[in-house]
């Protein structure tokens, strides 16, 4: 139940900063999603941060894993908002946004990710070493 | 937009978010196709339903069925809550980086093909 509640206020929270980031980078169809792909790319730099190194430490407690993973950064990111605004970009033939808004969403989210997991990887590293020598 | 709006937008984000986290811990990481590949069943469920949903209030939007307010607590809300980014790409990147190419290859290739099709069928029906 603890999780659930954690998993909920997580999402609230993460929803609301995508609705605020959708506010302030609005778009048409005709335009690029230029809120979506940051919104998307920073989330999954920063989940990728967490699961290569916080997340490695049995000291973290479920509740908090899960209102940071799932909960604000899952619900920060989207994956509807991409597909809905590809089909409606389809929708009006305009084809060249459409491919390069998929190609920008799945190579710099990928790229975030893979980073995010190598820092986050380097960052724990440094900080197991530097308790081994105190 | 009035303050029930943007409440309802965030309590449906956060309802949305307790799903996705019931289906994802339910179908964690795991082997399919007679064990020659490893798919995030539970995050691709999400996504693809989540993006299905995207598509049917696209296409009611279109021809103004639905008003701007219930588009903005189901797309934003409901299917923004529902779906996810980062733990679909940190998942695919996690299987490249103990050399599952396959089982990424299919877990980034299944969740777009599968996404963007019920999506656009949703859209079709419906507009």
């Amino acid at each position: 139940m603890r999780l659930i509640l954690a998993a909920f206020l997580g999402g609230v929270l993460g929803t609301s900063l995508r609705f605020a980031a959708d506010v302030a980078v609005p778009h048409t169809t005709d335009q690029f999603p230029t809120g979506t792909l940051l919104v998307n790319v920073l989330g999954a730099a920063a989940l990728g941060w967490l699961v290569g190194g916080l997340w490695t430490r049995p000291a973290v407690p479920a509740w908090l894993k899960v209102a940071l993973g799932p909960g604000v950064l899952g619900s920060f990111t989207t994956f509807s908002a991409v597909m809905v605004s590809l089909v409606a970009q389809g929708a009006a033939g305009l084809w060249t946004l459409a491919v390069g808004y998929l190609a920008a969403s799945v190579v710099l989210g990928f790229a975030a990710a893979a980073l995010g997991l190598w820092l986050g990887r380097l960052f724990d590293e440094r900080l197991t070493r530097r308790r081994d020598i105190a | 937009m009035s303050v029930w709006v943007v409440l309802s937008v965030v309590a449906c984000g956060g309802a949305a978010t307790v799903i996705r986290y019931l289906v994802s811990r339910a179908w964690p990481v795991r082997h399919v196709w007679g064990g020659r590949g490893r798919l995030a069943g539970g995050v691709l469920v999400v996504n693809v339903v989540g993006s299905a949903l995207g598509g049917v209030v696209l296409g009611l939007a279109e021809r103004a069925a639905i008003s701007a307010d219930l588009q903005l607590v189901l797309l934003t809300g409901v299917c923004g809550g529902l779906t996810t980014f980062s733990t679909w790409s940190v998942e695919t990147i996690e299987l490249v980086s103990r050399g599952r190419w396959r089982s990424a290859l299919l877990n980034a290739g299944l969740t777009l093909a599968l996404g963007a099709g019920v999506c656009t069928l949703g859209y079709l029906l419906t507009r």
